[in-house]
């Protein structure tokens, strides 16, 4: 079916079935954009930085503006404490980001339209944050969950309104970024899909329709990197610097 | 090769400016979008992690429906509180 907007979410084996132990561990389209996005970013950064001119070419003023844009991201909400994480929360800004992108070329397979990948991003931010936290603070860090300046009468209450706050993070995080990627590219589908059935006449509404969808797309694709990175360093700044 | 004192000066001058211009830069620009699509899913994850904790608890104690229920309005509470919070956030900045 050609027209099933659902079909581009399809994963399939490329290559030989692996299988260790029992866990199938076959490389499918999914894991080839993964390497695919992987190696632009090595790219990208490696040529970026060779040639390290006072007046830079373009590839290396693309490759500075992420490194301050990132940089700047970190010092701007989890303060001067962050600066050791810079590597983990660039390379998963980097990551989403061209990730998303790649999935905006035509016959690519957008990775983070799948919630297991998003969901395994949040899982490891959430449980990072967590030990992060214990690591600096010890049994102070459940201070968190016990806001001060509340009545005596309704803390166990609030209390457990913190923690199921606390543990919605990792959920909000994976789904924002897996129902917009998956949203957007069903839309762009259907649109396509329009232009097809409704020919040469009818077909150029929807097809505007479509070139619009894509700048919007592209938008989405950088913000929900954007707010992914930025998430992290709010919670990566609630473990670091205690305060309530 | 000694750098001389007048380019040591000069190097200084712009590492001060550009330290009061890293200072001053306090616009955020494009995150207002963000944060949009920030508060919506902010409010139903928590209802849906409150929702799945009070179905586990359920099953544990054998306590059919009430945890559910009661864990479903106490998801919703949560969710409230982290828009109020992301809202506050938003104000702040």
């Amino acid at each position: 079916m050609a027209n099933n907007p659902m079909q581009q979410f399809t994963v399939h084996k490329i290559g030989p079935e692996i299988n260790i132990a029992g866990v199938d561990l076959s490389f499918t389209n999914a894991s080839l954009f993964m390497v695919i996005s992987a190696s632009l970013i090595i790219l990208l950064l490696f040529v970026g930085s060779k040639e390290k001119k006072i007046i830079p070419s373009k590839i290396q003023l693309i490759t500075e503006m992420f490194y301050t844009f990132v940089a700047k991201m970190i010092s701007d909400t989890a303060g001067s404490k962050a600066k050791p994480y810079f590597p983990f929360i660039f390379s998963l800004f980097m990551f989403v980001l061209f990730c998303n992108m790649v999935g905006m070329l035509p016959y690519s397979f957008t990775v983070t339209s799948h919630i297991i990948v998003t969901l395994i991003m949040a899982l490891f931010i959430f449980i990072a944050v967590t030990v992060i936290g214990f690591i600096k603070h010890g049994f102070k860090y459940l201070s968190i969950f016990v806001p001060s300046g509340v009545p005596a009468v309704l803390l166990p209450l609030i209390t457990i309104i913190e923690i199921i706050s606390y543990l919605s993070r990792p959920v909000s995080l994976s789904v924002r970024l897996f129902a917009n990627m998956m949203a957007g590219h069903t839309m762009l589908k259907v649109f396509g899909g329009f232009v097809v059935s409704l020919g040469i006449l009818g077909g150029w509404l929807p097809l505007s329709f479509s070139v619009a969808l894509t700048g919007l797309e592209i938008l989405v694709a950088f913000l929900q990197a954007y707010v992914f990175a930025i998430l992290t360093c709010i919670y990566l700044n609630d473990a670091l610097n205690l305060h309530h | 090769m000694t750098i001389p004192d007048e380019f040591k000066t000069r190097l200084k001058i712009a590492k001060s400016k550009l330290k009061k211009e890293l200072e001053n830069d306090n616009e955020k620009q494009g995150s207002f979008m963000g944060n949009a699509f920030k508060l919506g899913t902010e409010l139903v994850a928590a209802v849906a992690v409150g929702t799945i904790i009070g179905f586990i608890l359920d099953s544990w104690f054998d306590t059919k429906p009430w945890l559910i229920i009661i864990f479903f309005f106490l998801g919703a509470a949560a969710g409230m509180l982290n828009v109020i919070r992301a809202a506050n956030k938003m104000q702040k900045d």
